[in-house]
């Protein structure tokens, strides 16, 4: 008897808060009144009208722009629309894009043929639109006029996994020849590394740069060298690589567009050999081998049934939007590219 | 052969009885308590260390955001991220598992140990229960994708709290059958005979007198299995647990769980400018996840001595 109270009081105890819970759900689900979604595009901020949900899902390295934007759409002026962003990579976001999850992948390159095959298999109709650029810079001292450029395979012998130990350029001349590098005479001076540590994201994209695709090939580990001067502020790093007059170190672009002055930048030598120094110009399209372009991918039929998604792009390719492209560290799009996003977006019919 | 005499015997007496007053100037002995003292304050010293980490890290976010971190969505911004939709999201997933994997369990726990003929089937079936305790957790993050998000995606509504709930309970289950069996069969028999003897049924015995009696061992299998549930975080990446913006928190809607948010925080950059950094608020959603998983134990052991004190009285 006592057994059977104690199951009533548990049953109690676990379906009391669930029933509230669902409650909860329920009111804030059917609020879907429908908000401002043909709204001309402006560069004040959109209205995001009524609410709503948006599910972005997709890259990582997009993802911080799309959490800063989504908490724009829930607290700017006229905002509350409920926007979930997830980051499981570009990969994983296109197969559930694709398979109709999710109203906007997060993409870190463009979207791949048979990604695209598996999007036309699912009936997802999408618009790609660039919204901003992740690279960076591998610069030196002002005063090393001995080294202007180096290709990958010289990045890699000089910081990859299997540079260890290494206290001069010279040392990285048997791997980077190895590798059939144009750079392995790297001259005989101290080599003194200075960058961002693993936590960053920086650090990341370097590594995907320079070093992946070799370090695969080769099958060592995909990091850098552990024994070099780490600092998760830019500012230590760009002091360091001033100070060494044989420095060899990477910022974000951004960052190094703005100091500019104390560092120099190398140039990286595209596939076909030629020495592209990091500039807005080579940036923006696409020539410097450093950079690559960020975009969303929204699902067409979404956007018109769901004003919500609508209201969230509007916003995203807002002069607000723009701006948390440069508060999540990377790099606005040039104002011409700006308007092919903005202007892809308008025309979507 | 073995003829003892009786100077012999005298001789192993007195031997015995040296051996049994000097054993607290045996060397080994005292050697052997030596390492065991070392044991148990290395433990002692790593759980401290690991609490006061947890507890001066957590700090600054704690005070920073005030209750406001327990009722706050996340974002984007160390300062100014809460932990709600994990809260919401660690409790439900805590109940589903109790829902599910208590009666489940402890149900397959009285079959296999009252009602199943102890054959070589019944052996099997429990060999492989016991297996099933061992296999990592990510497997059942792989099963729960397949089954839970895809196949019953019109019952669960993909990844969702309820998906992650079916999952986490299935991985607890066998944890769950196998220290409710030890609790059932801990039940003396004579306990059962008399039941039998003044004309129980089998139900009205298994009803009346060994699920009580067993009741404290079963409730600390079901408070071992709700720790192990709430702490997992590898089964929820698998399953598509939120980590970067969820203003939403619903059952049947996306979620995330404290571990998730924990494993995510801990990897972002700190600032460094000296302000509430990612660290701190990793520390500060474990410490919320250690209270939480220790409010689910209270409520545990209070229920074990309470049936442990009913056990007494009869």
């Amino acid at each position: 008897m006592k057994l059977k109270q104690w199951s009533l009081l548990a049953a109690l105890t676990v379906t009391l808060p669930l029933a509230a819970c669902g409650g909860d759900d329920g009111a804030s689900s059917t609020s879907d009144a429908p908000a401002t979604s043909d709204a001309p595009v402006s560069t004040d901020a959109p209205s995001t009208g009524e609410g709503g949900s948006v599910f972005v899902t997709g890259s990582s390295t997009v993802e911080p722009i799309s959490i800063k934007v989504g908490e724009l759409a829930g607290t700017a002026e006229g905002g509350n629309l409920k926007v979930t962003v997830e980051g499981p990579g570009t990969g994983d976001g296109f197969k559930k894009f694709c398979a109709g999850d999710g109203d906007i992948a997060d993409a870190s390159r463009k979207i791949k043929d048979e990604e695209a095959t598996l999007c036309a298999d699912g009936g997802v109709e999408y618009i790609e639109l660039a919204v901003g650029i992740d690279g960076l810079t591998v610069a030196t001292s002002p005063k090393n006029t001995a080294v202007e450029c180096l290709d990958k395979a010289a990045l890699y012998a000089l910081i990859g996994p299997e540079s260890e130990g290494f206290s001069s350029w010279a040392d990285a001349n048997a791997i980077a020849g190895e590798l059939g590098s144009a750079f392995a005479t790297l001259p005989d001076a101290p080599l003194s590394i200075f960058g961002p540590g693993e936590e960053s994201g920086t650090y990341d994209s370097f590594v995907e740069f320079a070093i992946k695709s070799i370090a695969t090939d080769r099958a060592t580990d995909v990091v850098t060298r552990a024994d070099y001067t780490a600092s998760p502020n830019d500012n230590v790093i760009v002091d360091g690589i001033e100070s060494a007059d044989t420095s060899l170190g990477w910022v974000g672009y951004a960052y190094y567009k703005a100091e500019q002055a104390r560092m120099k930048a190398i140039a990286i030598a595209d596939k076909d050999g030629n020495c592209v120094a990091p500039t807005d110009a080579t940036i923006a399209d696409g020539s410097y081998p450093f950079s690559r372009t960020l975009y969303i991918y929204v699902n067409k039929a979404k956007a018109v049934e769901n004003p919500a998604v609508a209201a969230y792009v509007d916003l995203y390719l807002s002069a607000q939007g723009i701006e948390q492209v440069s508060a999540a560290g990377y790099i606005q799009l040039e104002a011409a590219t700006q308007q092919l996003s903005l202007d892809a977006w308008t025309a979507r019919g | 052969m073995a003829i003892v005499t009786d100077s012999q015997r005298s001789v192993t007496r007195s031997e015995v009885h040296q051996a049994i007053t000097r054993q607290n100037k045996h060397i080994p002995t005292i050697a052997l308590g030596v390492a065991l003292l070392v044991a148990v304050s290395f433990t002692l010293l790593t759980l401290f260390a690991l609490l006061a980490r947890i507890i001066t890290q957590a700090i600054p976010a704690l005070t920073e955001k005030g209750s406001g971190f327990l009722t706050d969505t996340i974002g984007s911004e160390a300062s100014k991220v809460g932990i709600w939709p994990g809260l919401f999201g660690s409790f439900g997933i805590g109940l589903g598992v109790l829902v599910i994997a208590v009666p489940l369990g402890v149900g397959a726990a009285i079959y296999l140990e009252e009602y199943a003929k102890k054959n070589a089937m019944t052996r099997f079936i429990i060999v492989n229960i016991r297996n099933l305790a061992g296999v990592p957790a990510v497997i059942y993050g792989v099963l729960g994708l397949i089954i839970f998000v895809g196949w019953l995606k019109p019952v669960t509504n993909g990844g969702t709290v309820i998906a992650a709930a079916l999952t986490l309970a299935i991985l607890v289950l066998p944890v769950v059958i196998i220290t409710s069996m030890e609790a059932i069969r801990a039940v003396p028999l004579g306990l059962r005979d008399a039941g039998y003897g003044i004309g129980a049924s089998r139900w009205e015995v298994t009803r009346d007198h060994v699920i009580p009696y067993a009741m404290p061992g079963i409730l600390t299998g079901t408070v071992l299995a709700l720790a192990r549930a709430l702490g997992e975080a590898a089964p929820l990446i698998m399953i598509g647990a939120i980590t970067g913006l969820l203003p939403e928190t619903s059952l049947s809607g996306k979620f995330t769980a404290i571990p998730m948010l924990i494993y995510s925080w801990s990897g972002r950059p700190d600032s460094g400018d000296g302000g509430v950094g990612w660290s701190n608020a990793a520390a500060a959603a474990g410490l919320v996840l250690l209270v939480l998983v220790l409010a689910f134990n209270v409520v545990g052991i209070l229920l074990r001595n309470h049936f442990e004190a009913k056990r007494v009285g009869t």
